[in-house]
């Protein structure tokens, strides 16, 4: 931590520090800094205020001057009223499902790939890896005419493996998952050889246990982008059935665009699950952020 | 060759298959799902296709029609403005918060995780909440209101839509890679600072000339990462203001999708996809290239 430094205090930075602790950045006193950063958490928390507090607002309330920071009365059957409005247990459910196919598609190729680049030598070994990198610089914006005609020619139009099976494993995840592996030794892969251990036993039983905390890190992240999936599901859905949250929240903003109650009620609700992750799995959520930021 | 040499490479013939077999599922994955469809988009490019009748060669027609197309022309250039204006900022701003988390702060981990909320709320909601925010005589009207601004008619005009959007490309950006900054700051010894501060070193003596230096490599990430995601923006557009007004929004990969999915002229599309897959590989090798300078 790079704070270590400014705690090991000199006689000589004690001295300073007594004076001015207060007024510059430095020490566990600093107001600038606190105040600095007291601004970033209020503009990074004032959009879900704003959603939550609004689902609870009577529409007359919605936009008064002086405007209603605390709604009164309080209006929960926005939530009743938006949820039975359209089958939103249905869209959660689609959400659901394609994101965890996504995410173990995800842990399971990735993890498979990323162990053969990592511990096996073969032919070719080098430029598949570049080859593998190199689709993190394709945007799917650039390939979304030619993927639309292919999931057409499959037939997976409107269906769930459309919207899984083109993004069960990419490069970031193969990315993350070799570098990890690169540092497990070799000679723990070798003794398990000599002791007559399968390949594939060796992979489930020393190399996945051994990946637990890149694994969990990868699923958080991969979970996260599925239910963020946008585009793609706006291409290949129009069925009613199979829409997934993102989906249905933005044809419900076109379709009541002004019950502003109900649609801050079902996008409250939309953004649940993510709170849900990354309260109960902070760590790897924001260790799967900064994987994003590895570099070879 | 000795029996021995020959079981060893007769070990290493099955390792190696192992290998190669382990990989094969991504390998397939991303051929089916990106490398075909990247050569197809190329061949798309020169056809005139819209999805009912056969294909037909048209060879450049769609590039040249492009060049000369105002509202193409209007597209790139609304994608150039959003990517410059969303990502300088967000350099700074998110090096400065990650510096200031690198430090020591009253409840700092609850802070920190307040400021990465933006993070995880799923950009279709953030599309959502912000579209209500920006409401004439919405919340962020009224609190500049009190530092005496007049209404901003936000997303109603052709003037402040884009800006509007801009704002939250960088309330999103911002947190995510503070977080990717922060992990390359705990990577830089704290010896460094302690001996810095010995030689009499200042706070911004130390950041200029060890911080900054040991962080260039993240730095460089963190551009050609802001850069490419800014150039994909997509979901934020299409819900808060379809492109509009007077197609003041209409970023390229929004333009892609609306010319592909709703006038259903795939050649054209494709033909774009071009123009956005050439700046994303210009964009990042110029970045390497600037910032690699003088190092070889």
């Amino acid at each position: 931590m790079g704070s270590a430094g400014a705690l090991a205090t000199t006689p000589r930075t004690r001295k300073r520090n007594a004076g001015f602790a207060l007024w510059t950045t430095r020490g566990r006193g600093g107001i600038v800094a606190h105040g600095l950063v007291l601004a970033a958490v209020l503009i990074s928390l004032l959009p879900y205020y704003w959603m939550v507090s609004s689902s609870l607002k009577t529409i007359p309330n919605m936009f008064v001057v002086p405007i209603q920071w605390i709604p009164d009365p309080v209006n929960w059957r926005s939530y009743f009223l938006a949820w039975n409005a359209q089958d939103f247990g249905r869209y959660f459910l689609n959400s659901f499902v394609i994101a965890v196919g996504i995410t173990l598609g995800n842990l399971l190729l990735a993890s498979l790939a990323g162990y053969s680049l990592a511990k096996f030598r073969y032919f070719g070994r080098g430029i598949l890896f570049i080859l593998i990198l190199s689709t993190m610089m394709l945007p799917l914006e650039v390939t979304m005419v030619p993927l639309f005609l292919i999931i057409k020619r499959l037939d997976w139009v409107n269906s769930y493996q459309g919207l899984i099976v083109p993004f069960v494993v990419d490069g970031f995840g193969v990315f993350l998952m070799r570098q990890y592996i690169l540092a497990i030794p070799k000679d723990l892969i070798d003794s398990a050889r000599i002791d007559g251990a399968s390949e594939f036993r060796i992979y489930w039983q020393i190399i996945l246990p051994l990946c637990r905390p890149a694994l969990v890190a990868l699923a958080v992240f991969t979970f996260r982008e599925a239910w963020d999936m946008y585009i793609w599901p706006l291409i290949i859905i129009s069925k009613d059935s199979l829409r997934t949250v993102p989906l249905a929240i933005s044809l419900f903003m076109s379709s009541y665009g002004t019950a502003w109650d109900q649609l801050m009620a079902i996008a409250t609700l939309g953004t649940i699950p993510m709170i849900l992750l990354f309260f109960f799995l902070q760590r790897a959520f924001i260790q799967g952020v900064a994987a994003t930021g590895l570099k070879e | 060759m000795t029996a021995r040499r020959r079981l060893h490479i007769g070990l290493s013939v099955k390792q190696a298959a192992f290998g190669y077999a382990i990989l094969f599922p991504t390998l397939a994955v991303l051929a089916v799902f990106r490398f075909v469809p990247m050569l197809q988009a190329f061949v798309i490019s020169f056809t005139k296709y819209d999805l009912i009748h056969p294909p037909q060669f048209v060879g450049f027609a769609n590039f040249v029609d492009l060049v000369r197309d105002p509202l193409f022309l209007n597209s790139m250039r609304v994608s150039l403005t959003y990517v410059v204006f969303s990502v300088l900022p967000v350099w700074p701003l998110s090096l400065a918060l990650a510096v200031l988390f690198n430090r020591s702060l009253l409840v700092k981990n609850l802070l920190r995780s307040a400021v990465f909320m933006p993070v995880v709320m799923p950009a279709v909601v953030m599309a959502v909440v912000w579209t209500f925010m920006y409401h004439q005589d919405g919340v962020i009207n009224t609190v500049l209101g009190w530092a005496g601004v007049d209404p901003v008619p936000w997303l109603r005009s052709s003037s402040t839509a884009l800006w509007a959007v801009i704002l939250i490309g960088i309330w999103r950006a911002t947190p995510y890679y503070m977080v990717i900054f922060l992990a390359g700051l705990q990577a830089i010894p704290a010896q460094y600072y302690e001996a810095a501060e010995i030689d009499g070193a200042g706070r911004w003596t130390s950041f200029w000339y060890i911080t900054l230096p040991l962080l260039r490599p993240t730095t460089l990430l963190v551009m050609v990462m802001t850069v490419i995601v800014a150039m994909k923006v997509f979901a934020v557009p299409l819900i808060m203001t379809g492109g509009g007004p007077a197609d003041s929004t209409r970023v390229l990969p929004l333009f892609i999708y609306q010319t592909a999915f709703e006038f259903f002229d795939m050649g054209r599309a494709a033909a774009m996809s071009m123009f956005l897959f050439a700046a994303v590989i210009f964009f990042t090798v110029a970045q390497i290239r600037i910032f690699t300078r003088g190092e070889d």
